[in-house]
């Protein structure tokens, strides 16, 4: 039986309420299925997936898929260490957010810029800020969490699955296998 | 030139007085001509600014998507929405950004004008001495003000000054005022760099006053942990920014010979003021012959992420607060566990009584028989003495009011812990995202190694225990578990030394601007860290130890004071602690934050000879271009951390932070896909030259520890680095990202103007690199770069970018 992701769609930082447009927590053949339709996807990881590497092997699943990866903060680390560097691109993702809200950038390969982002690993609060910028300041790029919080500022996100791990796992798995079909 | 004040009335016409509104005399030791910009004015700086944000585009984060500040709210912003008043989602964050950085200088020129009245009264007017070895005193009110003070009621125009113009930047607040986002984020860099300008004044103000060191690398260590506060004597615990009381409570128990039986711990910003008391020159000689080195008998008892945790370890008897970063609960905290509050601030009275005009012994009656939770004494002698007389004696009275132990019992701690149910409404509201219920349920196992290892990550903002629908104390189960930690928790730190001395500035000026000193690292600010204290002794040590010059202030300083080499030694022990290469340098409290934006002005004058008087945008243009410094707030909470680096932005100072840092909203991020951003004047004829994004940003939000030093070592490249300078900065870039990273950063290239500027360890591969995969051309024979850099290397290249400052037309 397929995870809930629509559960627990509460802000991760409860005071988190930024306004009337919050974002939807969907299930994952439907994020899936997001994903696979993108014609210019980035995966942009995080420093959390060191808290819980096999997030790590997920990423790469989904790079091998074709979806370049911004690797933020120091996570390239991860990557070279797996072997893993094809289509990774070491960047912060203060300097990636603030990238992604000019409509004229093309994008870390030079090749044009991006339609869907989809954040993962990455710490809570600076994660909605940065999905915050890209709300207000560039709404032509789709905003996809599958992270284990529910992300208020994102498009589309999974609910609160912070706290069990092994659902949190099965529903990745559950969205790069719809992502496959 | 100076302006007098004053009045006078003709005798012999009746009813008639002629105000005169300056007499303006020559200042003859001063030969230096005024410069353009004496008190700016709002707009005055405005070009300079939109320089900053044409190539730093502004970027928001807003926090909220809605307007609530008029009575046609809420607004929603969101998007392309604008409220009712006209205003967009931009301008909205600019506004909120500019109302954010206001708070913060007024919280710091505040200060400055309580010190100034408060020592006029006390010591009269002194003279500023800053020893024989700081000529170049007050750099910043000297740009800003192109007034050289004398003496500490110089400072009373400067500070009108300041409160004018944060008058008029405050009124631009209001609805159906400013409009525009620029315009927002250009009054907030006005309004920051007076923050600047007020720490200066306050900062000299207390040095003078109360006979600070003054640049002396050699201050005294002192005591700093709640561990060295000693359980057996009375403990005050004074809190805040501003000494005044705190001061007064330190003479009190030095004149009446009570240090054997109180202990003075200070917390935040007090804490670093304290311990500078009687160290500097020798004068005012009341304090030189009354208290000298007095400020080594007080205690750090620990910065502002410890107070919640000072007082679950039941550490202290008696609390003074005076102002800024109190939280605002203290009282609640403290009258449960019958420790009396003394607020000796206008800022900060609690909802106490007024007790100022009442005498002494009655008030400490009061306290000590818990008729009242605390008193407001707005006279820091008075208040400084009824806060040792109160915690010497309510100690035993504390004691038999209430239970032996003050921490939660073996079976209290048991039942707590039992009683989660595992439903992490801790966790979600936890700022560093600790695991609490994890650490909950171990604890209920008798594991109590997570309470262990997660304390000094814990920023004790006690949200967890509010969300508990347990009602678990969770603090209190962390200060059951580290109960010998708190009692172990002894360490040294370097009391703070003040301004940079001239003579460093002459020793380190070329080695910075040249980049043979590879940076200037300033690790200031709060005690939000996104993953733990030992974060700030990490960034201080990899830094010092690699050749840059490491300044720290504020409660940055303090952190990173609690951890130790493999020989015992905190690290202001493990290095010196002048203005140079490897040395580490506690400047002071937060107010010494401008001794560290005005050693660049000191840097532009001394050793470049550039002239600082009412000059502001020369000294930031200079500074930007030429001088590798980089500010890092690692824990920045406050509005006084946003106004401190938006100061520092405007003069040419990049700033990173930690991801909490979000919540400031704003940050000034550059766009390397832009070349035409990067177009910089050659001063010597007026050429422009496309130059290397250095620096790259101006205000860098990092997610972590090792992401946040590898922008630090980028931040510091300058145009102005030499080829030795160069590849000494590159050679850390690339180390630190070889280290943390595990490769190379991506744009090491873009650094490189000529192989002389490649890391020697590196430079084969990376002239390979350069050839195969970006395509320049290289004579391998001689090891030379042909094609390929963004521009070549010049060694006469004098970058600017104000017109005013070229030499010769083409």
């Amino acid at each position: 039986m397929a995870v809930d992701t629509t559960k627990n769609a509460v802000p991760f930082e409860m005071a988190q309420i930024p306004g009337p447009e919050m974002a939807k927590a969907y299930n994952t053949k439907v994020i899936g299925a997001i994903l696979k339709k993108a014609k210019r996807p980035l995966l942009v990881v995080g420093a959390e997936l060191f808290e819980d590497p096999v997030m790590f092997d997920k990423a790469i699943e989904i790079g091998k898929m074709g979806v370049p990866i911004a690797a933020t903060a120091h996570t390239i680390k991860g990557f070279i260490e797996r072997g893993y560097t094809e289509n990774v691109h070491m960047i912060g993702l203060h300097p990636l957010t603030s990238y992604l809200r000019f409509k004229d950038w093309q994008g870390l390969d030079g090749e044009g810029h991006y339609d869907v982002v989809i954040f993962m690993g990455i710490f809570y609060k600076f994660a909605s800020a940065m999905f915050s910028t890209l709300k207000n300041f560039n709404r032509d790029i789709k905003r996809v969490s599958i992270d284990r919080y529910y992300h208020v500022n994102a498009d589309m996100t999974f609910g609160n699955l912070a706290f069990n791990p092994d659902q949190y796992h099965e529903a990745v798995d559950e969205v790069i296998a719809a992502m496959a079909k | 030139m100076d302006k007098m004040e004053g009045s006078f009335a003709v005798e012999d016409m009746q009813n008639v007085q002629i105000n005169i509104g300056a007499i303006v005399k020559e200042v003859e030791e001063w030969d230096q001509p005024m410069g353009p910009f004496p008190y700016p004015q709002i707009a005055t700086l405005r070009d300079w600014d939109f320089k900053i944000m044409q190539r730093y585009k502004i970027m928001y984060s807003p926090i909220c998507d809605r307007c609530t500040l008029c009575t046609y709210g809420p607004c929603d912003l969101t998007g392309d929405k604008r409220g009712a008043c006209g205003i967009d989602q931009a301008a909205q964050n600019g506004r909120i950004v500019l109302i954010a950085c206001l708070m913060g200088a007024t919280a710091h020129c505040a200060h400055g004008r309580h010190l100034y009245h408060w020592v006029l009264e006390k010591f009269g007017d002194l003279p500023i001495n800053m020893g024989d070895e700081i000529l170049v005193d007050a750099p910043i009110t000297r740009t800003i003000a192109g007034i050289r003070p004398k003496t500490i009621k110089d400072f009373g125009p400067v500070l009108s000054y300041f409160e004018e113009q944060v008058s008029q930047l405050l009124a631009s607040t209001h609805t159906g005022q400013e409009a525009n986002y620029m315009d927002f984020e250009s009054k907030a860099l006005h309004a920051s760099m007076l923050d600047h300008l007020g720490m200066e004044a306050s900062d000299i103000i207390q040095m003078v006053a109360y006979d600070m060191p003054r640049g002396d690398e050699n201050a005294p260590l002192v005591e700093c942990g709640m561990g060295t506060l000693d359980k057996n004597k009375a403990i005050l615990l004074t809190y805040g920014h501003n000494l005044a009381a705190s001061a007064e409570a330190m003479f009190y128990t030095e004149d009446n010979n009570l240090w054997d039986k109180v202990d003075i711990g200070g917390v935040c910003c007090t804490a670093h003021d304290n311990v500078r008391i009687g160290e500097g020159l020798g004068y005012p000689k009341e304090i030189s012959e009354k208290y000298k080195d007095v400020g080594t008998k007080a205690k750090i008892a620990g910065a502002i992420g410890w107070w919640r945790k000072l007082i679950r370890a039941d550490v202290m008897d008696c609390v003074m607060v005076d102002e800024q970063c109190v939280w605002t609960d203290a009282v609640n905290e403290c009258s449960a566990r019958k420790v009396p509050m003394i607020a000796s601030s206008e800022k900060i009275m609690m909802g106490f009584p007024d007790r100022t005009n009442d005498p002494v012994d009655e008030i400490v009656d009061d306290l000590v028989n818990f008729r009242m939770p605390g008193v407001a004494v707005l006279d820091p002698t008075k208040a400084g003495e009824v806060a040792v007389k109160t915690a010497i004696a309510v100690k035993p009275k504390r004691a038999a009011e209430r239970e032996a132990d003050p921490f939660l019992s073996e079976e209290e701690f048991k039942k707590h812990a039992e009683s989660c149910t595992y439903c992490h409404a801790c966790q979600f509201v936890c700022p560093p995202h600790i695991k609490i219920g994890d650490v909950v349920r171990a604890a209920a196992e008798g594991n109590l190694e997570p309470l262990s290892s997660t304390y000094e990550v814990c920023v004790g903002c006690r949200r967890c225990e509010q969300a508990c629908p347990q009602d678990i104390p969770i603090l209190s189960l962390y200060a059951f578990a580290n109960k010998e930690y708190i009692r172990d928790h002894k360490f040294k730190m370097r009391a703070g030394r003040g301004p940079v001395k001239d003579t460093e500035i002459r020793r380190v000026g070329a080695p910075i601007v040249l980049g043979t000193i590879p940076g200037v690292i300033a690790l200031v600010g709060c005690s939000n860290y996104p993953n733990g204290t030992k974060e700030a002794y990490d960034m201080a040590k990899e830094f010092v130890d690699r050749g840059f010059i490491v300044a720290a202030s504020g409660c940055m300083a303090m952190d990173m004071s609690l951890y130790t080499d493999e020989e015992g030694k905190t690290i202001w022990e493990q290095y010196p602690g002048a203005i140079d290469g490897r040395n580490i340098c506690n400047m002071g409290s937060c107010v010494a934050n401008s001794h560290i934006s005005g050693a660049t002005i000191k840097i532009a004058t001394i050793f470049a000879g550039r002239n600082e008087r009412a000059n502001f945008d020369d000294m930031a243009d200079y500074t930007i271009s030429k001088i590798g410094a980089c500010g890092v707030a690692w824990g920045a909470y406050s509005q006084k951390a946003a106004s401190i680096a938006t100061g520092c932005n405007r003069m040419g100072i990049p700033v990173v932070i930690q991801p909490h840092g979000v919540m400031y909203r704003r940050s000034y991020v550059g766009r390397t896909d832009k070349k035409e951003n990067w177009e910089i004047i050659d001063a010597r004829d007026g050429s422009k030259v496309y130059c290397e994004p250095a620096p790259e940003h101006m205000l860098y939000i990092a997610e972590t520890k090792e992401e946040a030093m590898l922008m630090m070592a980028k931040l510091c490249f300058r145009p102005s680095d030499n080829n030795q300078g160069r590849m000494i900065k590159l050679t850390h870039y690339c180390d630190i990202s070889m280290k943390y990273f595990g490769c190379m950063p991506p744009d090491w290239h873009v650094y490189v103007r000529h192989a002389s500027d490649l890391p020697l360890k590196w430079k084969e591969d990376m002239l390979k690199e350069l050839e195969a995969k970006h395509g320049w051309g290289i004579d391998w024979k001689r090891k030379a770069i042909l094609t390929g850099p963004i521009r070549k290397m010049d060694v006469s290249f004098d970058p600017t970018n104000i017109e005013r400052k070229i030499r010769v037309k083409k």
